[in-house]
């Protein structure tokens, strides 16, 4: 494991019942911080940001002591380096968004606040929104430019307060897409809170769950989630599988798509050239699985994995399955995993039809 | 006929001096109104916007009593610095800022506090200084409210009647501001001069309700800046 980069050891009394009490180090990941309503969570980024003074304790990003109440400590927000985004946008409603992405970069040469706001556009997805007003764009759009903005002055630490949770599947997606595509060019380490199992597996490296104010687990987003995955805290009920990917071929009557770490899949003809990068999104219930390679199928794709974890809640099972680097997410009946002997470990064949694969943002 | 429109321009005189006043005085106590706890807020503020629902006349007694040159205030000031507040223009100028201050108060206080505070913490973390918040975010957005405010004020000021008339007296060409002299008009039968006045200050706070319907927030309005 990499050199941590961001340590905390911290207590704050929020009310009578609730005490954040956190130990933990961070390093250059995306960590998934889950957890249920009142657990502490939000709280929790706003004494890292410095919004909030812990009562005691100790923060420090990179080399940079951010909180230390032995000697009195609390640096002021605007030297932390730290981007934040939250549930709602909070974009700066008088300024266009180019001026909006540009707030972060102010003392730079002219030029290079250009090209970077530029560089950020691009990468967010928001580059042909630059003249706008935030009043004109719609919820998406207004998270991506949020999420531009807090990345603009390359902050050393990126928090996130439920970004997509007042967004429609859609822009739940596309942000989910575009923040991992532009981790993976940044390298920012991120704390991501959210309820979704969906985004903790297409984001995290890392996942904590909190509650009462600490931390009482810590693992990789399957790990956790197969021991966390049953109780209330995960919200399945929309459950994606959503992954970047670009066009590899085209066929007589369809096109093929080779997924980042994953398979290929074949996709209803796109009219876009071989080598477009584009997000593809499957929706777990609309996967089959089987244990054997099955002929005679009308279904366009059949790929095979091998089952990781199996996470039951209520009346479904979510059974998670690993294609190279790929995590897919499918839901079956728990009589169909009792059946068909899912275990982890056990090679599966999932079945998806070409119509199944929705092509979500083709200029990711 | 021209020299009808002497107390109009006396009257844009002094309702502008009062204007600057008002907006120098009531621009950071609205924010401290709207941003700051303490004991007392709610006596302060009440008592600030009670010009609004005293009579002129009472108000102007008032003010005569602790501005005059045996009030506590008028006294000190006029034995320390010579200065006399009353029965000139310097009175017409305080009994219509104090006359106006609740038109202003009340619209810039909601000016500040419709600014939300995380805006500003966002700002922050955008490594902006106080000084850089303040004026590329707080202001910016409290601005349509505070001009609104500033024009009402004026607006006020510049028709204030009884206050000005309690303090400033009627003297030509120091305090005779337009209402005083519609009313002076009217008393001696000169409906032309007073006809005149009328219609120029009606044309002037018809013009003021539209600068101020045009100041009112407008969230969709993005500027490069």
């Amino acid at each position: 494991m990499s050199e941590p980069r961001l340590k905390i050891k911290l207590t704050h009394c929020v009310h009578e019942t609730l005490t954040i009490d956190v130990d933990l180090a961070i390093s250059q990941e995306c960590v998934i911080l889950f957890g249920r309503s009142g657990a502490g969570k939000s709280t929790l980024l706003r004494l890292i940001a410095g919004l909030i003074r812990p009562d005691s304790g100790r923060i420090q990003l990179d080399h940079h002591c951010l909180f230390d109440s032995q000697i009195r400590k609390h640096a002021p927000l605007r030297s932390r380096g730290i981007g934040l985004i939250y549930q709602d946008d909070l974009l700066f409603p008088h300024l266009c968004v180019a001026a909006n992405l540009g707030f972060g970069l102010k003392g730079r040469p002219r030029g290079e606040v250009v090209s970077r706001v530029a560089e950020i556009a691009r990468l967010c997805g928001v580059d042909h929104l630059l003249d706008r007003a935030p009043a004109t764009l719609s919820g998406g759009e207004r998270q991506r430019v949020g999420l531009a903005r807090a990345l603009a002055p390359r902050p050393r630490l990126l928090l996130c307060d439920e970004p997509v949770s007042a967004l429609d599947l859609e822009g739940r997606q596309s942000l989910i897409a575009r923040l991992a595509a532009v981790r993976r060019v940044e390298g920012t380490p991120t704390i991501y809170i959210t309820h979704s199992p969906t985004e903790a597996l297409a984001l995290g490296s890392t996942m904590l769950v909190m509650e009462a104010g600490t931390i009482i687990d810590r693992g990789t987003p399957l790990e956790v989630l197969g021991r966390h995955g049953a109780t209330s805290m995960a919200d399945w009920s929309s459950a994606q599988n959503v992954f970047t990917s670009v066009i590899d071929s085209h066929l007589a009557n369809e096109s093929r798509i080779k997924i980042d770490g994953g398979p290929t899949l074949i996709v209803p003809t796109l009219m876009r050239a071989v080598g477009t990068p584009l997000v593809v999104r499957v929706r777990a219930d609309d996967i089959l699985l089987a244990r054997s390679q099955v002929e005679g199928l009308s279904a366009r794709n059949i790929v095979e994995g091998t089952v990781d974890q199996i996470v039951r809640h209520g009346d479904e099972a979510e059974v998670l399955v690993r294609t190279g680097s790929a995590t897919w997410v499918v839901s079956v009946v728990p009589t169909a995993v009792t059946e068909l002997g899912l275990n982890p470990g056990v090679e599966v064949f999932m079945i998806i039809k070409a119509r199944g694969c929705h092509i979500l943002d083709a200029d990711v | 006929m021209l020299s009808d429109f002497a107390p109009l321009w006396l009257s844009l005189q002094i309702a502008t001096f009062a204007t600057c006043l008002i907006v120098v005085i009531g621009g950071p106590i609205s924010m401290v109104l709207a941003r700051v706890s303490f004991a007392g807020k709610g006596l302060i503020g009440g008592a600030l916007i009670l010009p609004l629902v005293l009579p002129p006349t009472v108000l102007g007694y008032y003010l005569l009593q602790v501005l005059g040159r045996e009030g506590w205030i008028g006294q000190g000031l006029e034995h320390t610095l010579g200065m006399i507040l009353v029965f000139n223009p310097v009175g017409a100028v305080i009994a219509s800022s104090i006359a106006a201050f609740p038109l202003f108060l009340l619209p810039a206080r909601s000016a500040w506090e419709g600014v939300k505070p995380d805006l500003e913490d966002a700002a922050r973390l955008l490594g902006r200084s106080e000084l850089s918040v303040f004026t590329s975010v707080t202001l910016p957005l409290a601005w349509r409210g505070l001009a609104a405010g500033a024009v009402l004020a004026f607006a006020r000021a510049l028709g204030d009647f009884g206050a000005t008339l309690m303090v400033a007296g009627d003297i030509p060409d120091r305090t005779r501001t337009a209402p005083i002299a519609i009313y002076n008009a009217v008393s001696m039968g000169d409906s032309a001069t007073a006809a005149r006045l009328t219609f120029a200050m009606s044309m002037l706070a018809i013009t003021a309700l539209w600068l101020a319907g045009r100041a009112q927030p407008s969230p969709a309005r993005g500027s490069r800046s």
